[in-house]
């Protein structure tokens, strides 16, 4: 174990490239990405020394993320300029520095502090109205029960006290009519950024079916549970009486937990007269316990 | 000159919505992201000729193939060139795509999509040239598949004017006339310089300018057969269309009639002609998901001069070169800090076996403390164990792994794998020394000439090794033995050997059961119904392509994984085209007959491989030519090179010394002042890696998984080569 002379806190998102990553894959490319840039990161004591990484809160495969967080801990002091220029270049591909700043190297451990996590996803299959009552019973209810399966086990909780905040929003699928990987953010030949442009939109138009934002605050908390978007989209859909289309646990990923999303693996043959589909979900920003309530 | 540069065509890529509901909907999507560190996406409007390399298997095993990083970075590292990837869909997205396309119809259907590439998302379609890498005969109906749902014409008579050329390479391609039917053209041995070469021919006829005619066709600037015939003129570069096969009336082969002046009569493997000085491949793809082979690789050889008598991959990747240890010291380090990775294995079918493993080895382990190296072997001998101990950081884990691939001295000599059981005993008797626990043996059962005392051997062997381990480590000790069946491939000595029938394979599997017993002892077997699938179509003809289509109708599919192959699905499929698959893969063929694939030259010549056959049967040895005398395997007479034997003492590099006429000359031991050849000296900076010589390289598509076929253990073999990576000699 290497002794820690610094302990940066980085604010991070994640984008398209990096999105498919399950949390041990991604702690991976962070990995290989110090190594490539030589950022002198403190390793960790046991059998085989890690990188001293600490995320917040692991990012769950397919979700983007706008202000996550993370701890690294550092072997050597580096200026702020000097980490902030290496981590520019240095981040793996998907993720973009949004700031730094330093932390008492013995402030307490990062993920027990958090309290709350925000998100917004696009439901695709619904209209607005719907969704809006759907919330709306949410809302009013006291009690939610909710099933979760691990493993072999299933348990009831009540999601109702983890949900702070929910409403609809304007679908937000901006990235869908930015320009595609090929073409350079500016001075793109016009014929390549209009046709990708419009190529977005016949993906929409052709499908015809309705649309709508939805924003979640959710409890993240050690002590009182944690909230996830997924469950609360199960709860409306079954409000809605639709069934989802959500991408699949990664099942050999031992840092996902399994919860009822498997309702959406693989049973391609099944016929789901009307599904709801989850789009783009982005974890917004984090909250620590100070910051919140 | 003007200042306005050529814009090329540039069609839209897929909806980013439409990828994305569709990643939605798998368990797996980082497979179809793309995204990847040194991934490279271009701008298709500012480049003229574009690949899409295609690797008809899963993303874990495509991304893990050293040949695809390689042409990858080759055609890349063109500013008129791109190569983007595309790895065959598993079940769940192929549900989806091939729904798409107009299957049942569900909910809010998406609109028809065809197969896309990673990097741009564009329809394989879209592409001048859709390259196939052929490394396995089960990714047959996986290619029928990937081209359905590109939706590009099945057949080279079935494409559109506008549809790509389908080219494969790979280090199945010897014998690739089962495939014939599905592919435009093919490339023989290393693509290193071919890929550039079909390229800059593509383009200088126009193959790249798609434009609708009048009649609202979409054509290309040259027709595909116009095309064809230029590709044909290119060495290495096998066009089956421009041949007909003649059959005999009894169902053998009779001859291959050739249509055209152009088709030579034999078209012989390329061999890249820098590999000692040169690496190409420095910037590897880093997969976003877990892979088969997840690390760095650095080639420090290419082929082997082992002989032994089962394997393809050692016979037709001859000659035998060897990374300059300077140059591989120096491209390893660049590979580490262009990928990141914490491992990298210093790949080549026999590692062990390489001259400089130790200085490579050694240096590599001060410069980078940190990294983890991993080395495949095919040796059995205490000098692998030793290797392998030094450069092990990662524990004992998973048992040490070695291949005396049979039970006998008898039978190892007429494989020519010269281990004595005295060799074996000592080897095992080291690992267990130097504190492995478990080690894990592989045989063959099925060999040509093989008696039931040789199966036997087997157990025996087992037992002895055994009893090693108990002496060291008492009950602890274990003893894996891995049973894979006999294959015979083509351009080896056992091309013309039967495999045995499934009877009879079981009766040997049966009786070594019974005789492996014991605490300690365990054994694996694979039922072998795939192997006599790999043997049909690895010694098949043209006319097994209406087979592979037949199955791929009836709905056979990634067929390397246990949990898809349908053995009933392909019997189906040969009785409906009337053949048998026993004949192709349990027939001993006469040495005399006329063989399918036998316009098609590999490293060693059919004589060799005769003369190969007769001495296998009287049980004598054919000695590596790396340390003893040459053997006339007719490698250098077929690719112009010159070999280094071992006679007189430990053999030199061969450094090309420039383009004319491929002249080489032995430039001594490392730090030798004779080592000094001109321009391309390797003078220990990577500077050899020079922007010239960037523009030639290619294809050694025959380097496909080096581990994998070091055994020529498949995919089934794959599952415990991982379990032993991590430093480990996995021969």
């Amino acid at each position: 174990m290497s002794e820690v002379r610094q302990r940066w806190r980085l604010t991070f998102a994640r984008d398209e490239d990096a999105r498919y990553l399950s949390h041990l894959d991604a702690v991976h490319q962070w990995e290989r990405a110090f190594r490539r840039a030589r950022i002198p990161v403190a390793t960790s004591e046991g059998f085989s020394p890690r990188p001293r990484l600490i995320f917040a809160a692991p990012l769950q495969l397919g979700m983007l993320a706008e202000h996550d967080l993370a701890d690294l801990y550092m072997a050597e002091r580096l200026t702020a300029a000097d980490l902030r220029r290496r981590l520019i270049d240095g981040l793996p591909r998907g993720y973009r520095l949004v700031d730094i700043h330093d932390v008492w190297t013995g402030a307490p451990a990062l993920a027990p502090q958090l309290s709350a996590a925000d998100y917004r996803l696009t439901l695709f299959n619904v209209e607005r109205p719907r969704l809006q009552e759907a919330v709306d019973r949410i809302l009013a209810a006291e009690r939610l029960q909710r099933v979760r399966r691990r493993e072999s086990k299933t348990t009831t909780y009540d999601l109702r006290p983890l949900v702070l905040g929910l409403r609809c929003v304007e679908p937000d699928l901006t990235a869908h009519t930015e320009t595609n990987r090929d073409t350079p953010a500016a001075g793109a030949a016009a014929a390549g950024a209009t046709s990708a442009g419009a190529t977005a939109a016949a993906g929409l138009g052709q499908d015809r079916a309705p649309m709508a934002g939805l924003w979640l605050r959710l409890r993240h908390s050690q002590d009182r549970g944690s909230g996830r978007p997924d469950e609360v989209v199960a709860a409306l859909a079954e409000y809605l009486g639709l069934e989802i289309y959500a991408p699949a646990d990664d099942t050999d990923d031992a840092a996902q937990t399994d919860d009822g999303r498997r309702l959406a693996t693989g049973g391609g043959e099944r016929s789901r007269p009307s599904a709801l589909e989850v789009l783009r979900p982005i974890r917004e920003r984090l909250w620590l316990v100070d910051e919140v309530d | 000159m003007t200042g306005s540069r050529e814009v090329y065509e540039s069609p839209p890529p897929l909806a980013p919505l439409i990828v994305e509901r569709l990643l939605g909907r798998v368990r797996k999507p980082g497979r179809y992201a793309g995204g990847e560190w040194n991934s490279v996406s271009k701008d298709w409007s500012q480049v003229a000729l574009k690949w899409c390399l295609a690797y008809p298997d899963l993303y874990e095993i495509g991304m893990s193939n050293l040949g695809l990083r390689i042409l990858y970075e080759v055609l890349n590292d063109r500013p008129d060139r791109l190569a983007e990837r595309c790895f065959a869909p598993d079940a769940d997205l192929r549900r989806e795509l091939r729904r798409a396309a107009g299957g049942p119809s569900v909910e809010a259907a998406l609109p028809d999509v065809p197969l896309w590439s990673l990097e741009t998302r564009r329809s394989l379609r879209d592409f001048d040239v859709v390259g196939l890498s052929l490394g396995y005969e089960l990714v047959a109906a996986n290619v029928l598949e990937m081209l359905h749902l590109a939706g590009i014409g099945l057949t080279t008579a079935e494409r559109r004017p506008s549809d790509p050329l389908v080219v494969a390479g790979g280090s199945i391609v010897l014998n690739p006339e089962p495939f014939a039917d599905f592919v435009d053209a093919v490339v023989l041995g290393e693509g290193e310089d071919v890929v550039i070469e079909i390229s800059d021919v593509l383009e200088s006829i126009g193959w790249h300018r798609r434009q609708t005619g009048s009649d609202g066709v979409l054509r290309r600037g040259v027709d595909r057969a116009s095309a064809l015939l230029a590709l044909a003129r290119i060495p290495g570069v096998y066009v089956p269309s421009l041949y007909r096969p003649r059959y005999l009336d009894d169902g053998r082969f009779d001859r291959l009639e050739r249509m055209d002046s152009v088709a030579p009569e034999r078209i012989h493997s390329r061999i890249a002609d820098d590999f000692e000085t040169t690496v190409r491949g420095i910037r590897q793809l880093v997969p976003n998901m877990a892979i088969v082979f997840d690390r760095a690789q650095i080639e420090v050889m290419r082929g082997c001069t082992r002989g032994c008598r089962f394997c393809q991959a050692g016979m037709q990747s001859r000659p035998l070169r060897e990374r300059a240890p300077d140059v591989a010291v120096a491209a390893a380090e660049q590979i580490l800090d262009a990928t990141g990775y914490e491992e990298i294995g210093l790949t080549s079918l026999s590692t062990a076996d390489y001259t400089y493993i130790r200085e490579v080895g050694t240096e590599l382990h001060r410069r980078r403390p940190d990294v983890t190296l991993s080395l495949p072997s095919t040796r059995v001998d205490a000098f692998t164990v030793q290797l392998v101990d030094a450069i092990s950081q990662t524990g004992r884990k998973g048992g040490f792994t070695f291949a005396p691939e049979a039970g006998t001295q008898r039978m190892r000599d007429t494989i020519n794998k010269g281990v004595s059981d005295e060799e074996i005993a000592r080897t095992a008797g080291l690992a267990f020394e130097r504190g492995w626990s478990s080690v894990k043996l592989y045989f063959m059962i099925g060999l040509p000439g093989e008696t039931m005392e040789d199966v036997l051997g087997i157990a025996a062997i087992s037992q002895r090794v055994l009893e090693l381990g108990r002496r060291r480590h008492g009950g602890r000790a274990a003893v894996k033995a891995a049973i894979s069946t006999f294959i015979p491939k083509v351009m080896t000595p056992f091309q013309w050997d039967g495999q045995d029938t499934k009877d009879e394979i079981e009766a040997k599997v049966g009786a070594l059961r019974k005789a492996m017993h014991g605490k300690g002892l365990t054994m694996t077997w694979h039922d072998p119904q795939s192997s006599v699938l790999e043997a049909a179509l690895g010694r098949g003809d043209r006319r097994l392509g209406a087979v592979i289509k037949r199955a791929w109708e009836m709905g056979a599919g990634l067929d390397a994984w246990d949990e898809h192959f349908d053995f009933s699905i392909w019997l189906g499929a040969f009785a409906a085209e009337g053949l048998d698959p026993a004949w192709y893969a349990q027939r001993d063929i006469p040495t005399g007959e006329s063989l399918p694939w036998e316009h098609l030259a590999g490293g060693v010549s059919m004589e060799f491989l005769r003369r190969d056959r007769v001495r296998a049967d009287a049980a004598r040895t054919t000695p590596d030519c790396h340390w003893g005398p040459c053997s006339n395997c007719g490698a250098p007479a077929a690719t112009g090179f010159a070999c280094d034997t071992g006679t007189d003492g430990p053999r030199r590099l061969l450094v090309s010394i420039g383009d004319e006429g491929r002249a080489w000359r032995y430039p001594g031991a490392p730090g030798d002042a004779a080592r000094a050849v001109g321009t391309r000296a390797a003078d220990g900076t990577g500077a050899n890696v020079d922007a010239t010589r960037g523009q030639l390289r290619g294809w050694p598509y025959d380097l496909l998984g080096t581990e994998m076929q070091s055994k020529d253990a498949g995919l089934r073999g794959l599952a415990s080569l991982v379990e032993a990576a991590g430093g480990e000699s996995t021969g």
